[in-house]
């Protein structure tokens, strides 16, 4: 239990201090703690809800560590949704009287349509015989069941693993069904989804055009340009403020984002609302790609206050410039110069055409359902249940 | 439009030939007692059984409008005696759906629905339950038919009445579905669906609370919400924010012509909330100070709009326009299988308006109770089912009734 602590500790710092880069490395490192953790865990008389106890503990810790990263909570979620699941399954084969060292492959596809009748949020269906299922045979589970619920829930997090590692070829092999011979792509900031989506459309010679928006203050779109123009893709770099003045001769805008929300809004590197409103008003097609670990349960209810982050001031201004109006000890002690740099931007769902995630193309209002389908409504609000 | 069609025109001067009775005049205030044999006939035609119990239970009634009810009452008074107090005559066509016995599907739902804090599904519920009690089929076939009649002429009784008729749908679902009824004794059967009918209350108090809890997130404080009409739902909502110590004022419209706003603001001001009442002309007017729209819903349709009590849809639209968030909060029990594709293309609930003064009979009214909300001008659902988008909605009832 003691590496457990100090594995935890460790990214809890490294997420509080900011260190990680990117949505995917603090994906892939939640789901490789929760990984050791699951498999750490010591057997006991209730394995699944001791796991979730185990695992949503050790998630209100991350999510509290850096609330901004909505992509550590998604996953966390993931896992609880896989346990739950896996929970079910075994109980529904309980249930069958089917001896439950069958062998796993069989035994999930007899027991998808139980399992799916047990894990279904709340419906219109269940709302007349609401609170029968749960009284079903919690006392039938035993110590073999426990341990088959253990590799099955570590099998099924390795799938996770996998997942989150090969979500940018998935998405990727969409592209040539989405980008055409001489079209002209434009994309702002830096982000690897995007990255491999615009390389695997240039297979079968496919020739196109980008215009990377730079990406103030953090100027990543630089560095995407230059790797495009490596692969030999034609290349044009753009100021921010130029995106309107382009995006009459752009086919398709392509984006990576932060997390996608529940209602179909995305939250996106700061600039991206602009580069959406100038998509709408020339009726470009705004297209959103992003792992299924992007996609957040959690609906934006005032986005622009709950889901962003101030930035340090030195991405704007070189320290020493303007440092005498900024300083608190002059004058009346008020600094004149405020710096605000915020980290992100809300893009409301009517302004995104289409999302591309590794599960293929969805609408904006379809996410919900993609949402029901990865998390279980218990898990949407982690913290309340720590509380009750 | 059906008030265009030259079939409407026909039917109307058909139907104006048969109650030569009824003179036009009548139609800018009668009707707290519709001539009875109009209510047993046609239904339809007559003034929204729906809205008039709305109006009673939620509605602020003025003395001059109360003394020309009486009026209206005593005039009507010889030719129906069955009349209840409340000015609603009970027909007793439950005769022919419940197999000629004493026992009337129609008395007992209206029965329950004369309690102001049960919602008409659950009214519904209860009465359908009642003819499970008072049944006397053998088979489950033979009371799954006993049932659909019951359901039938509840629903016929009153066509305006959304949540009466997706409460029927939803409990003969409930009945119909095999899976709720694994049991081989056919009295266990019937009683546990009598179980479940008579905790449909409690579901559906539930479900508010669900919805209140849920929204919560969504009322920050400093907020300002306009609110039109009365509902249940949304009064929940605001409660628990006023218990949950957030600060936020509402603006109430007045919801003519039964003025559920006064009696929201009423209950309002009770929680210690800042309330500021608006006349319905002047939604535009105070949009800009408006952080979001609350409104309930009398019924969720397929498309995920909402149809509502009137003038929601155009302060959907000002909100809309003024890019403000409109929240809709409805149990999920009100979701129906309706699609309207425009605003008349629903059965018309009328509903008497009192303007003050006597309209000329030359003068049309519109006495339309309620208006339909498309699904874009919405901005999300509260339902016990969870946060939901408009489209959503029609995920679920898909899922239901496929």
């Amino acid at each position: 239990m003691q590496d457990i602590q100090a594995l935890v500790n460790e990214l809890v710092y490294k997420l509080r201090k900011r260190k990680m880069e990117g949505s995917d490395t603090s994906a892939q490192l939640t789901v490789e703690l929760l990984r050791s953790v699951i498999s750490q865990q010591k057997m006991s008389e209730n394995q699944a809800a001791s796991l979730i106890e185990a695992v949503r503990e050790i998630g209100v810790k991350l999510i509290a560590a850096n609330p901004v990263e909505l992509a550590v909570g998604n996953i966390v979620r993931r896992v609880l949704h896989i346990i739950r699941e896996e929970e079910l399954s075994l109980m529904a084969k309980a249930v069958q009287g089917m001896g439950v060292d069958d062998e796993h492959n069989n035994g999930v596809k007899d027991n998808d349509h139980v399992a799916k009748i047990l894990t279904r949020s709340p419906s219109l269906h269940s709302l007349l015989d609401s609170a029968k299922t749960s009284s079903n045979s919690k006392g039938k589970a035993d110590k073999i069941a426990n341990l088959k619920l253990k590799n099955n829930v570590l099998e099924a997090v390795n799938y996770l693993i996998e997942d989150i590692k090969i979500c940018h070829e998935q998405i990727a092999e969409q592209a040539l069904e989405l980008i055409h011979q001489n079209e002209v792509v434009l994309t702002f900031g830096r982000s690897r989804t995007v990255k491999n989506f615009l390389l695997a459309a240039t297979k079968k010679n496919r020739s196109f055009q980008v215009f990377v928006a730079e990406g103030a203050p953090k100027y990543q779109g630089h560095v995407l340009a230059k790797e495009l123009a490596a692969k030999e893709i034609q290349t044009t770099l753009i100021a921010d403020s130029a995106v309107f003045a382009m995006i009459s001769r752009v086919n398709m805008v392509i984006v990576g984002v932060h997390a996608v929300m529940a209602n179909g809004g995305v939250i996106g590197p700061v600039g991206l609302n602009m580069v959406a409103l100038a998509a709408k008003r020339h009726a470009v097609p705004f297209v959103v790609v992003a792992g299924s670990h992007k996609l957040c349960p959690l609906y934006p209810n005032n986005p622009e206050v709950l889901l962003n982050e101030m930035r340090s001031p030195s991405e704007l201004l070189d320290f020493g410039e303007f440092s005498d109006c900024m300083d608190h000890g002059i004058g009346n002690g008020a600094p004149l110069l405020h710096v605000a740099n915020p980290a992100f931007d809300y893009v409301p769902p009517e302004l995104v055409s289409l999302f591309i995630t590794d599960m293929g193309g969805h609408n904006p209002s379809f996410i919900h359902q993609l949402i029901s389908e990865h998390y279980s409504a218990d898990d949407f609000n982690l913290q309340q249940h720590t509380a009750s | 439009m059906w008030w265009r069609s030259p079939s409407f025109i026909l039917d109307r001067q058909q139907q104006q030939e048969q109650n030569d009775s009824v003179p036009p005049e009548s139609l800018f205030l009668t009707s707290a007692a519709p001539s009875m044999a109009d209510s047993l006939q046609n239904p339809k035609s007559n003034i929204s059984a729906y809205y008039q119990t709305r109006a009673a239970h939620h509605g602020v009634v003025t003395s001059d409008w109360l003394a020309q009810a009486q009026a209206a009452v005593g005039r009507h008074s010889d030719d129906d005696d069955s009349s209840e107090s409340d000015g609603r005559a009970v027909p007793t066509v439950g005769g022919d759906g419940v197999s000629g016995k004493a026992f009337s599907v129609i008395e007992e739902f209206n029965n329950w629905r004369k309690q102001p804090d049960l919602a008409e599904a659950v009214a519904a519920i209860r009465a359908l339950a009642a003819v499970i009690r008072a049944s006397q089929a053998t088979t489950m076939m033979e009371l799954e038919i006993e049932l659909k009649k019951a359901s039938d002429s509840l629903k016929s009784w009153d066509t305006t009445s959304i949540s009466l008729t997706a409460g029927c749908d939803l409990f003969m679902r409930y009945v119909t579905r095999t899976s709720a009824l694994e049991y081989e004794d056919f009295n266990s059967a019937k009683s546990r669906l009598i179980e479940r009918a008579e905790k449909f209350g409690e579901i559906s108090c539930k479900a508010r609370r669900i919805i209140a809890m849920l929204s919560q997130d969504f009322i920050f404080d400093g907020c300002t919400i306009l609110v039109h009409g009365f509902s249940r739902v949304v009064l929940e909502v605001l409660k628990t924010a006023a218990q949950n110590k957030k600060l936020f004022r509402v603006f109430c419209t007045e919801g003519r012509p039964d003025r559920t706003g006064l009696r929201l603001s009423n209950e309002l001001a009770k929680l210690d909330v800042p309330v500021k009442l608006l006349i319905d002309s002047a939604v535009a007017y105070t949009m800009d100070e408006v952080d979001m729209v609350f409104v309930g819903a009398d019924g969720v349709v397929e498309s995920g709009g909402i149809i509502n009590m009137m003038g929601t849809y155009q302060i959907a639209l000002v909100a809309h326009g003024m890019n403000k968030p409109v929240y809709v909060a409805a149990e999920s029990y009100k979701f129906a299988r309706l699609y309207p594709l425009d605003q008349k293309d629903m059965a018309p609930a009328l509903r008497p308006i009192d303007f003050g003064v006597p309209i000329p009979s030359k003068v049309e009214v519109e006495t339309s109770a309620r208006d339909y909300t498309p699904p874009q001008y919405l901005t999300l659902l509260f339902t016990d089912l969870g946060v939901l988008t408009p489209s959503v909605v029609s995920d679920e009832l898909i899922q239901l009734y496929l």
